[in-house]
């Protein structure tokens, strides 16, 4: 933890990432409660209102919403999703991945052709096509579906992980010791994989955000009135040329995330394999 | 004289500067090299032999500081830049690696490398560089260099690829060949003809060498004068004769007595060992480097410190190697509690075991009929070169690899099955000791954990205290104290770790222990003591080892019987007594043979066996050894398997020879 504090230190891009990324998170916990408006709220008098003026520091949409509230509520869905995601797809990677690889032989071969199929097709596809089957996304559909999306590329990398230690001598320590196969999978190995795991569910996070702006925009997102920063996005398409700010900020916003997540996910990984 | 200085090296000091401090691997170090010389430099690891090379060559990571100069033929290397030292990297000195595999490129032909160099170096036609290849090649006694030349890395053994890296740094007919480390990875058969080839080379091409290398006994062979280092400084330097036969500096007098050599065995002497490990540098420290392991310490040794001539060309920064008013730490013989007879009763009886495994569609004869049995209370040592089965055999006792055929019997219990049907019983009783600590036990676990797993497993105890309290008993048995117990893997030196896995081995009293080489990646005086542990273990518990090493003298001091073997067959098997003495098996005598000896003045008979053991695919009719024998008769070797000749009760060897003529050459 020192070396970590001593490497942060020495990263100036790092420190700027997690600074960003943290100051969404307070936003997204603090922010409702100091805006004086709802994200649902139409000023009738002000609709298309630059930003600063009439009292919405970031403008308004053609409804007259408050283009900051949106922007600061759909941060909150957004991030409980990407996390969720990452997580759930790290989880789920690391079941998948760590049992095929232990086991190797057939199921390894069943494993690796599933996984080539499921990504033979892109994520966001597989995404929209289901979410739009599935109709009106939820948090909870939205999680599960961008998880399995994204779960074979973890699985690879979990599946990697564990490879680069099955081979171990401790593995076959604890084999003649009479261990389980289940707990030298998980007691025996995982942790020593952590580094690669925690890296890959950084890097998810980032690519969790992406998509879910992208399935927004695409319309199967989160539906109205909830704000969504993909879909602030596409609904204010038509009013570009007007209201620039009603895109802009949103677009500002997501890519502030992502680049944000992933100047922290460099670091990690540097921290976590490279140092090593 | 000063002309015939090829080096100079004068005041070195190199610092590397970590993420907290400052770590000194070099410091104030001045050596100089004559040409056509050989200088040794020995040391155990961490005391910055490798820097030193790394800083000849300009090699240097980039957070490591050079002071000081480094004069090659006059000129200071450390003021060039770049594209001077170009001119002196590969073409005048020339660097040789410990890990010939990690130093060739496995995407290019060995040609392609080799002609690389003096295409790049002496601005050679590809015809012509190709000659210079051939020539070089022939140089190291490779066979058939047309052939080798369309070969990749990867189809070579590893001798071989070794002898290309040599080849290669040949190839400009360099002033100074730098060797780290070149056998290490190697067979000591092996060894032995890379040994005699560049010593050849040296006297062909007048060549100065500087030879880096944790073992005496191959500095000793190969070198003029001899350089010991520690902690970054040298201690002691001068002709081998003398340094070998009167040392100065104790720690090299440590060192040497730390060898287990011929006739030095385990029922007369325990091994002398250096206490402690090789300790970072920090920048302010003075006095003498080895003061804190060092048994002939006197107050003074902590301020007053300095290189002095002690003999003519032989220096030294003390003289306190055979100082008198401390005295000499006695070195007793290991007590042997036989007080009660113990009845030497069959521990494990292996009897015809085959293994044989599928690599890439081929089958690999592992083990090909194996036959022996083990008492209690006893050592059985194997030897033979890599990919004779020495380890195979471990891991199929072991439970790690199931046999193809044959019986395993245990205690009249059979268990030629793996882990997964043996019953816990068996598996407390029988453990394995790794060669690898740091990779035998989980580096994410604390020692407590690493300890109190197997007593909680296969003893059931469930108690977490009567853990913790089993566990510092057993801690203390080999040495290492209470506060390890909190500690992981990571934070211990090599001997640490292998001290706890040696105490897991033991934390639940097993009864046959298979030691898989527990030594080879360890220093000589780490190797030291946990050999005597080891003996001293197996004396007072009772428990029997299979003792697995390429090394014969450490076999030699461990054991009781000793097993030789080659290409999953046995040689030779006898006592102790009876194998490391004529009359022996070809096999044997050719591997006693390429051990390089420590004493100047041993001069030993010298049986060569090219090449490395072939790859056991073939069903063999004959003596497995018939293609590589010196004392090969005939037609016979290769058509008939050898009869077995006993030449006492428990002696005997696989060979076609006649009883008499199985003596020394």
């Amino acid at each position: 933890m020192k070396n970590f504090l001593l490497l942060l230190k020495q990263n100036p891009r790092a420190i700027l990432g997690l600074s960003i990324l943290l100051l969404w998170i307070l936003l997204a916990l603090l922010g409702p409660s100091l805006l004086p408006y709802s994200f649902s709220q139409m000023d009738m008098d002000n609709q298309i209102s630059r930003p600063g003026l009439n009292g919405h520091l970031l403008g308004t949409d053609a409804l007259g919403r408050d283009i900051l509230t949106r922007i600061v509520y759909g941060s909150r869905s957004i991030l409980t999703i990407a996390l969720m995601t990452s997580l759930f797809s790290s989880l789920a990677g690391i079941l998948i991945g760590f049992t095929a690889g232990y086991f190797g032989g057939f199921w390894d071969t069943l494993f690796l052709r599933i996984m080539d199929i499921v990504m033979a097709i892109p994520p966001l596809v597989l995404s929209m096509v289901v979410l739009g089957i599935l109709g009106d996304s939820t948090i909870a559909s939205l999680t599960i579906i961008v998880s399995i999306a994204y779960t074979p590329a973890t699985a690879r990398v979990a599946r990697g992980a564990l490879l680069s230690c099955k081979g171990s001598e401790y593995v076959d320590a604890a084999r003649i010791r009479g261990e389980s196969d289940f707990y030298i999978m998980f007691v025996e190995i995982l942790p020593n994989t952590l580094g690669p795991i925690i890296v890959e569910i950084t890097a998810r996070f980032a690519y969790s955000i992406m998509m879910i702006a992208s399935l927004g925009f695409l319309g199967v997102g989160l539906q109205p009135p909830t704000p969504d920063w993909g879909m602030m996005v596409i609904e204010n398409k038509s009013i570009i040329r007007e209201a620039p700010w009603a895109v802009l900020y949103p677009s500002l916003a997501i890519a502030s995330l992502v680049i944000a997540i992933s100047l922290f996910s460099d670091f990690i990984s540097k921290v976590m394999i490279h140092e090593k | 004289m000063k002309n015939n200085t090829l080096l100079e090296i004068n005041n070195l000091t190199v610092t590397y500067k970590t993420l907290t401090d400052s770590v000194v691997a070099l410091r104030d170090l001045s050596i100089s090299l004559q040409t056509q010389e050989a200088l040794g430099i020995i040391g155990e690891s961490g005391c910055g032999k490798s820097t030193l090379s790394y800083a000849i060559m300009g090699y240097l990571s980039s957070n490591g500081r050079c002071d000081g100069e480094i004069l090659f033929e006059g000129e200071n290397l450390l003021t060039k830049n770049q594209k001077q030292l170009m001119e002196y990297r590969g073409n005048r000195i020339a660097m040789v690696y410990q890990n010939p595999y990690s130093s060739l490129n496995p995407s290019l032909t060995i040609g392609q490398q080799l002609d690389e160099v003096t295409i790049f170096h002496r601005k050679l036609s590809r015809k012509q560089a190709r000659e210079k290849t051939l020539e070089a090649l022939t140089d190291l006694y490779l066979g058939d260099a047309e052939g080798l030349v369309k070969r990749y890395p990867h189809q070579i053994s590893g001798g071989m690829q070794q002898r290309v890296c040599i080849a290669m740094a040949l190839l400009c007919r360099p002033n100074l060949m730098i060797l780290d480390e070149p056998t290490t990875a190697l067979d000591v058969t092996t060894e032995a003809v890379i040994l005699d080839i560049i010593g050849e080379l040296k006297r062909k091409y007048s060549m100065s060498l500087i030879y880096i290398s944790h073992d005496l006994g191959i500095v000793n062979k190969i070198s003029d004068r001899i350089a010991v280092m520690y902690r970054g400084e040298v201690v002691e330097m001068g002709f081998k004769r003398a340094l070998f036969s009167r040392p100065s500096h104790p720690y090299t007098r440590a060192l040497i007595n730390c060898i287990p050599r011929a006739g030095v065995v385990k029922e007369e002497v325990r091994l002398n060992t250096i206490p402690g490990y090789v300790k970072r540098r920090g920048l302010q420290e003075t006095g003498c480097p080895f003061v804190d392991r060092c048994e002939k310490r006197v107050p003074g040794c902590t301020d007053k410190y300095g290189m002095m001539e002690r003999d003519s060309n032989h220096y030294s920064a003390c003289d306190r190697a055979y100082a008198t008013d401390v005295p000499d730490k006695e070195i007793k013989a290991l007590k042997i509690s036989k007080e009660i007879p113990q009845p030497e009763e069959r521990i494990l009886d292996i009897k015809e075991l085959y293994k044989h495994y599928r690599q890439g569609g081929t089958k690999i004869r592992a083990l090909d009929g194996v036959t022996v049995s083990l008492e209690t209370n006893q050592v059985l040592g194997i030897v033979g070169e890599s990919g004779c089965g020495k380890s195979t055999l471990g891991h199929t006792v072991s439970g790690l690899l199931t046999p193809t055929r044959g019986h395993i019997i245990y205690k009249d219990k059979e268990i030629s099955v793996s882990w997964r049907k043996r019953s816990p019983e068996i598996l407390r009783e029988i453990q394995l000791i790794f060669q690898n600590p740091g990779r035998s036990l989980n580096p994410s676990f604390t020692l407590e954990t690493l300890l109190g797993r197997p007593m909680k497993k296969l003893l059931g105890i469930s108690s977490k205290k009567e853990r913790i309290k089993l566990s510092r008993q057993i801690l203390a048995k080999v040495d290492l104290s209470e506060e390890y117990l909190n500690r992981k893997t990571t934070q211990l030196s090599g001997g640490e770790m292998q001290r706890a896995a040696i105490a897991r081995a033991f934390s639940i009293a097993p009864n046959l222990i298979v030691c898989d080489e527990p030594t080879s990646a360890l220093d000589v005086s780490v190797q030291a003591s946990v050999l005597n542990l080891l003996s001293e273990l197996q004396q007072t518990s009772g428990a029997s080892y299979i003792f697995i090493s390429h090394d014969l003298y450490v076999i030699n001091y461990i054991s009781d019987y000793i097993m030789v073997m080659y290409l999953g067959r046995i040689c030779e098997y006898g006592k102790k007594s009876e194998v490391v003495g004529p009359p022996y098996h070809p096999y044997t005598e050719a591997l006693l043979s390429a051990v390089p000896d420590v004493d100047p003045s041993l001069d030993k008979n010298t049986i060569r066996l090219e090449g490395s053991p072939p790859n056991p695919t073939q069903r063999i009719k004959g003596c497995p050894f018939a293609g590589r024998c010196h004392k090969k008769i005939g037609k016979i070797c290769d058509t008939t398997p050898p009869p077995r000749i006993e030449f006492s009760e428990s002696h005997f060897v696989y060979c076609h020879l006649k009883p008499e003529d199985l003596g020394a050459v």
